[in-house]
């Protein structure tokens, strides 16, 4: 199979996951007690007006007729109408969406830059010292609960020392981008900027740090323990270049597809780490939604969610494939 | 099923590995801690003492300031003044914003976070386990349902499907007696049991996915062997051999799959928990949320200490699992998510 079959399939396996996503999400109503009129009508309507909404919500019509608007709806990105906010959801789920991704970004930024230099020095010096600080350290941080992480930087570094912030997102990375070719100084909206998320991201991160730390020690040590890595040596090559050029690069390929299945985790612990910090993302809105029976909301949050999920994963797959083109013939 | 070589290879690790000794103590002290709550905790965890409120742990100290209303001069005038609070021995870890002792609120939490993680792992794998070796070992088009099936289940978080779900569902829980009590042995102590059922069952179909993957690639790999052909050709039927051939060789994973599961699933209980999603009030989740209000006014041990109790339980789970992994080698590295 060349590449671009395999990236054709593989978009086309994705499509059908998205479809799944969707599925489950416009089944989600129907496994709901109490009809969705109730969360539109007011508690004394009378039958006349309840079936009146049902007709203008398409409650009247036979299942798969709904299906198939729900999913005709979806193609042209109308989500539907959120009565309790009164707003459009599309609107609403787009418009917290770049906050959740920068969150994700930031977190994953931080966890990548501190754990491969971390997991790489852990394997070359193993059993010394350092392996052991960096195991203990991955091994916490894969066993602290990220909102927990939280607090106690909210206690340390806000309560405490009374720098960073502790809830918001005043300045967004567009702000920053901005005030680069803008009149704002650089310098100072940066700084409003890191006040506002490096908790949070450090947060959120830290789970994805330790697990980096510790994929990225397991496959180098499995690396260096391999003939070419001998053939290197005897060669007479220096240990930097066969560390990092060699090694490393066959180590991250693993790491980037764990990476991939593990964003469902990094999404669900935006949703937590947004709840702590107040960051307006997609994750206090799913909460908010829940909280106040917003379902056509919290259906659109979960199809965009399950959607970027899939897409991120296809892309990985294909990255990887790009990279290391055995796994196509697999 | 447990060869004598397993529990060979399982010896040397445990000799060799001192984190594999420190997480076996930890996971003993939790489960006896979770056991026999009512005889650890020195008070009941659910009793509210207002007037002892906000106690510090044992070591520490509290300044606040008070304000009353004295008569100074013949005048009411308000008088702000600062009051020391010292810790009381009889609450080790302090009290709560209500008063509750932390200590016997930290060994009551126990309980939940271990059963929510025993049972949730168990409806987990029973989902999964099936699942997975008969489409590992059918494959085909049985195989191609189920794993769409869990690529659309991957697809959502464990923590945002589970959020879903319980809105969706409620938050119901089953009061079980406490045999201890129930039998007089420690009458001060609560009645029931608290089991949050919803959430058991949310995060048994949440998770169920992981235990399909490695059941499927199991039953993938065990399914060309000689032995299961040759039970084959003796006319055993496929459902036998399942049982017989491919369940037994492909438990080793399971295993290892369930420990790191139960840790994930504490995890994920307690983040429910402490958004509110679960049906008990008697969580370390549920205790750091309470806590979190009291950060910013310096009670920093109501949300501190039940994080370090869920943080202390995961390392413990976490290494007991790592120990199992590297003695039997099933290689499974990186699978199974966490909230």
């Amino acid at each position: 199979m060349s590449f671009g079959r395999f990236a054709l399939k593989r978009s086309l396996q994705g499509i059908g996951v998205v479809w799944g996503v969707v599925t489950v999400v416009f089944a989600l109503r129907f496994v709901t007690p109490g009809s969705p009129i109730n969360a539109v009508a007011p508690l004394d309507a009378s039958q006349e007006t309840r079936q009146a909404i049902a007709a203008e919500l398409g409650l009247d019509q036979p299942l798969y007729v709904q299906y198939g608007q729900y999913v005709f709806d979806l193609l042209r990105g109308d989500m539907g109408f959120s009565y309790i906010r009164g707003q459009d959801v599309a609107t609403l789920v787009f418009g917290r969406l770049p906050a959740t991704v920068e969150l994700a970004v930031a977190a994953s930024v931080v966890a990548i830059v501190l754990a491969i230099p971390l997991g790489v020095v852990s394997a070359t010096r193993r059993n010394e010292p350092v392996d052991y600080g960096a195991t203990l350290l991955s091994l916490g941080g894969i066993s602290t609960p990220n909102f927990w992480l939280g607090i106690m930087l909210i206690l340390v570094f806000a309560v405490q020392f009374n720098v960073f912030n502790t809830s918001g997102r005043g300045v967004t990375v567009v702000d920053v981008a901005q005030s680069v070719v803008g009149p704002a100084p650089v310098f100072g909206t940066l700084l409003a900027w890191l006040a506002y998320i490096t908790l949070p991201a450090i947060a959120l991160g830290t789970y994805f740090m330790a697990l980096i730390t510790r994929l990225t020690r397991s496959g180098m040590l499995d690396e260096l323990s391999k003939g070419y890595v001998q053939a290197a040596r005897a060669k007479g090559l220096p240990r930097t270049l066969i560390r990092y050029k060699h090694a490393l690069r066959n180590t991250l390929i693993p790491v980037i597809t764990v990476l991939g299945l593990q964003l469902g985790t990094l999404i669900g612990g935006a949703v937590i780490t947004e709840a702590v910090f107040s960051w307006p993302g997609l994750g206090t809105l799913v909460i908010d939604s829940i909280n106040t029976r917003d379902w056509p909301t919290l259906q659109g949050s979960l199809i965009v969610i399950g959607t970027s999920f899939v897409l991120v994963n296809i892309l990985v797959d294909v990255v990887y494939a790009y990279l290391d083109p055995e796994v196509i013939t697999d | 099923m447990v060869s004598s070589r397993v529990i060979r290879n399982l010896k040397k690790e445990f000799k060799r590995s001192g984190l594999a000794k420190l997480g076996l103590a930890l996971v003993v002290v939790i489960v006896l801690t979770a056991v026999f709550a009512p005889f650890i905790a020195p008070h009941n965890p659910t009793d509210q003492q207002l007037n002892q409120s906000e106690l510090p742990p044992i070591g520490f100290s509290q300044t606040e300031e008070r304000t009353s209303s004295q008569m100074v001069d013949g005048e009411i005038r308000t008088v702000t003044e600062e009051v020391e609070i010292t810790a009381d021995p009889d609450h080790v870890f302090g009290t709560d914003g209500l008063g509750r002792d932390m200590f016997s609120r930290v060994v009551y939490g126990a309980r939940t976070s271990l059963v929510v993680g025993v049972l949730g792992t168990l409806l987990a794998a029973s989902i999964g386990v099936p699942v997975g070796l008969l489409a590992g070992y059918h494959r085909g088009r049985v195989d191609d349902v189920l794993m769409r099936i869990a690529d659309v289940s991957l697809a959502f978080p464990s923590l945002v499907l589970a959020v879903a779900l319980i809105g969706l569902w409620g938050r119901a829980a089953v009061d079980i007696p406490d045999p201890f009590v129930a039998a007089g042995l420690a009458p001060e102590m609560p009645e029931t049991f608290v089991l949050p059922i919803t959430v058991v069952i949310v995060v048994g179909l949440v998770n169920w996915v992981w235990f399909a993957r490695v059941a499927r690639g199991e039953a993938l790999s065990l399914r060309g062997q000689e032995y299961v052909k040759a039970s084959r050709a003796l006319g055993a039927d496929n459902n036998t051999i399942i049982l017989r051939h491919i369940l037994p060789n492909a438990i080793t994973p399971i295993i290892v799959l369930g420990t790191v599961q139960v840790a994930a699933i504490i995890l994920l209980e307690s983040s429910l928990s402490f958004l509110g999603f679960s049906g008990t009030t008697l969580s370390w989740g549920f205790d750091i949320a309470q806590g979190r209000d009291y950060v910013s006014s310096g009670q920093w041990w109501i949300a501190s200490i039940p994080g370090l109790a869920i943080m202390l339980s995961v390392i413990g789970i976490n290494l007991l699992g790592d120990w199992l992994r590297d003695a039997l080698d099933p290689g499974i590295e990186g699978e199974g998510g966490a909230a």
